[in-house]
């Protein structure tokens, strides 16, 4: 068992949860407003029974394996799952952290916060915080290369894209840096569990004192990055992250048995699918 | 590049996210004057054929989202373009697009069994009630080019025995075209004419036009008063050969390509049955353009968008016609009448084509009984014109 002491400096943690908690009532407002103005449309009742299991089935297949996608572009797919699965994990890290701490202040649970909150949990964390934001720089990388370089340009997602694409890739990268940060007064032995993150160090050696105050400065810059995300979310791109597997789940409780939609047999629709794309 | 209309008019205004866009900015009252008059011409070119639904990551059905669109903005005292609107005024005053006389509609019927191209005369509905009722639609009735395919179809019925009858000037337009262009009296009309159809108690309906099927299976669904079987005449012929009613003889050696009608594919999910007629025809010999079934790309004749754009049909059409010659097909084989017009401008818009285009009618008379093939039906009827 490698014995590890956290790297330990000053965090604003008022601010973080009222910033990182109000961020969350706006967004979860926003996106109820919007809601209130997709309700403007008609409503019509879905014809014919519901078959629920085979709906739930395309529904995991659209959502967690995005098979379509998949179907119609390789390269889009593995992008797109990517920066899916690679923003998914990383934001379960916060996530986790936020709601067992907060657990902490209403003494629910000893065990397992402290595992995930102190040292004991932090070869864990780290792997799986290095490996997450990897598949999402990866993803980010590459669809930065598809949409500016590769694609047609398109005027009505350029602003989007290029504000979506710059904010998760200063939340990733800021992420790193201070990744990089934290490990740099750390030994080599315990530094190798972060792969990514120790490529961030700043080079020659630091002592913690002499980093302190950075420290403090970047991990308050990558959560007001990832509050600022959280803000923009319901008026952006990202917006699809959340939406999406609800009008997949509508849409697919309705036309679930249309076969050219929803492709049971792949096989079929590689014979079928276009070439174009 | 999956939207037909933008392969041939870069604007983003024409693709689905351009118009999702712009539909979102309009509803907001957030469109600047010059965007809104591009968002509306777009909303009108385009030929609701369906493509985007298919390729939608979240599976929107988007053609009901641009006719409701255009119905909306109808609704708002924004009307139709000057073309669109003049063909919907034909449709409600002659029951027909091309503001034809309603007593010729069954001229065709008349002139074909006169110059001998049917076994026998075609009974009218009210002179003789029948199980099976043959909808020719209003561009085969009258329009000379697709006369030919209404001919065929009945001399198909009568080669295989059916027991049918057509509703002559009875039978009405289907309006489709209404909903297609967001009239507002859609519902009205395709409620006085599911309640006409269905007090006739025909056990089936067979439509040779795409746009009729669509209007009276889809759009009627929740119009007809009680469940009514309505099948396109490619299904029905499916039908009629598997039950060995019609036989296959005659060879007729080609390499045919099929073009799914949208409305017929990615509308109804037919795409199985004309495939299997086509095979049946001893000699044919059928190869797939890239994009087909599901991805089939547009000829442009739906959705209103050829009376808008005339010149975006004929390129959309032309650009099937190139796919189908970069496979090495002699022919595209279509079971819409409206695609075989459409895709016949497709031809002369390339102008070098030697690409032949024929209705799914024309291979299986060539092979039953080549009396009637469309070039004899068309000297007939030549000879017949007043």
């Amino acid at each position: 068992m490698v014995q590890i002491e956290l790297v330990d400096f000053p965090k604003p943690w008022l601010l973080f949860d009222v910033m990182v908690g109000l961020s969350l009532v706006y967004m979860v407002i926003a996106f109820f407003r919007k809601w209130l103005g997709w309700g403007r449309g008609i409503v019509e009742a879905a014809a014919g029974p519901r078959d629920y299991k085979r709906s739930s089935m395309v529904w995991l297949n659209e959502v967690f394996f995005q098979r379509q996608l998949f179907a119609l572009s390789f390269p889009r797919w593995l992008i797109h799952i990517l920066i899916f699965y690679g923003f998914l994990g990383l934001a379960l890290l916060p996530a986790t952290a936020f709601i067992l701490r907060a657990t902490g202040y209403f003494a629910l649970s000893n065990t397992l916060p402290y595992y995930y909150l102190h040292p004991e949990g932090y070869i864990f964390v780290k792997i799986w915080g290095d490996s997450f934001g990897l598949l999402l720089l990866v993803g980010l990388a590459l669809a930065s290369i598809r949409r500016f370089l590769l694609a047609e340009a398109r005027q009505t997602s350029n602003q989007m894209d290029i504000m979506l694409l710059g904010l998760l890739l200063a939340v990733t990268l800021s992420g790193f840096v201070q990744e990089g940060l934290r490990l740099a007064p750390l030994p080599a032995e315990i530094v190798r569990y972060s792969y990514i993150g120790r490529l961030f160090s700043p080079p020659g050696t630091h002592t913690l004192e002499q980093l302190r105050p950075w420290l403090t400065a970047c991990w308050t810059f990558h959560f007001l990055l990832v509050v600022t995300l959280i803000v923009y979310l319901p008026h952006s791109k990202l917006m699809h992250s959340l939406l999406a597997p609800v009008i997949i789940g509508l849409n697919a409780a309705e036309e679930y048995k249309r076969e050219d939609l929803y492709w049971p047999d792949m096989k079929k629709y590689w014979e079928t699918r276009s070439p174009q794309d | 590049m999956w939207c037909p209309v933008y392969a041939q008019d870069k604007r983003e205004e024409i693709t689905a996210r351009g118009k999702i866009d712009s539909l979102r900015r309009f509803a907001d009252g957030a469109l600047t004057e010059n965007r809104r008059k591009d968002f509306i011409d777009a909303l009108y070119e385009c030929s609701s054929c369906g493509q985007c639904h298919v390729v939608c990551p979240v599976r929107i059905n988007t053609h009901e989202l641009w006719e409701q669109a255009r119905l909306s903005l109808v609704n708002a005292g924004i009307p139709q373009p000057a073309g669109q609107i003049k063909q919907l005024a034909a449709i409600k005053e002659f029951d027909n697009p091309l503001g034809k006389p309603r007593n010729e509609r069954s001229r065709w019927a008349q002139v074909a069994w006169k110059a001998g191209l049917l076994k026998s005369p075609v009974p009218l509905w009210r002179e003789r009630p029948a199980p099976v009722i043959y909808f020719s639609g209003c561009m085969a009735s009258y329009e000379p080019t697709l006369q030919p395919i209404a001919v065929q179809s009945a001399r198909l019925l009568q080669e295989a025995g059916v027991d049918f009858a057509i509703l002559g000037e009875d039978e009405p337009c289907c309006m489709s075209k209404l909903r297609r262009m967001g009239d507002p009296t859609f519902p009205q009309e395709a409620q006085k004419r599911a309640d006409q159809l269905a007090r006739m108690g025909a056990d089936t309906i067979v439509v040779s036009c795409a746009g009729c099927y669509k209007g009276l299976r889809s759009d009627y669904a929740r119009f007809w008063p009680r469940p009514q079987k309505v099948v396109h005449f490619s299904q029905y012929l499916d039908q009629l050969i598997r039950e060995g009613r019609i036989h296959l003889k005659r060879k007729t050696p080609l390499v045919v390509t099929y073009h799914d009608p949208c409305h017929l594919g990615r509308h109804n999910q037919v795409y199985d049955q004309p495939r299997r007629v086509l095979q049946s025809v001893p000699g044919v010999k059928l190869v797939e353009m890239p994009r087909h079934r599901a991805f089939s790309s547009c000829c442009g004749m739906g959705g209103g968008l050829k009376t808008v754009s005339p010149e975006i049909q004929h390129k959309m059409a032309e650009a099937r016609v190139r796919e189908a010659e970069s496979i090495g097909a002699g022919a595209i084989v279509t079971p819409c009448q409206t695609c075989y017009l459409g895709l016949l401008n497709g031809v002369k818009a390339a102008g070098d084509s030697g690409m032949k285009i024929l209705h799914l009618n024309e291979l299986l008379v060539r092979s039953l009984c080549p009396d009637i093939a469309h070039e004899s039906v068309d000297s007939a009827f030549a000879r017949a014109a007043p």
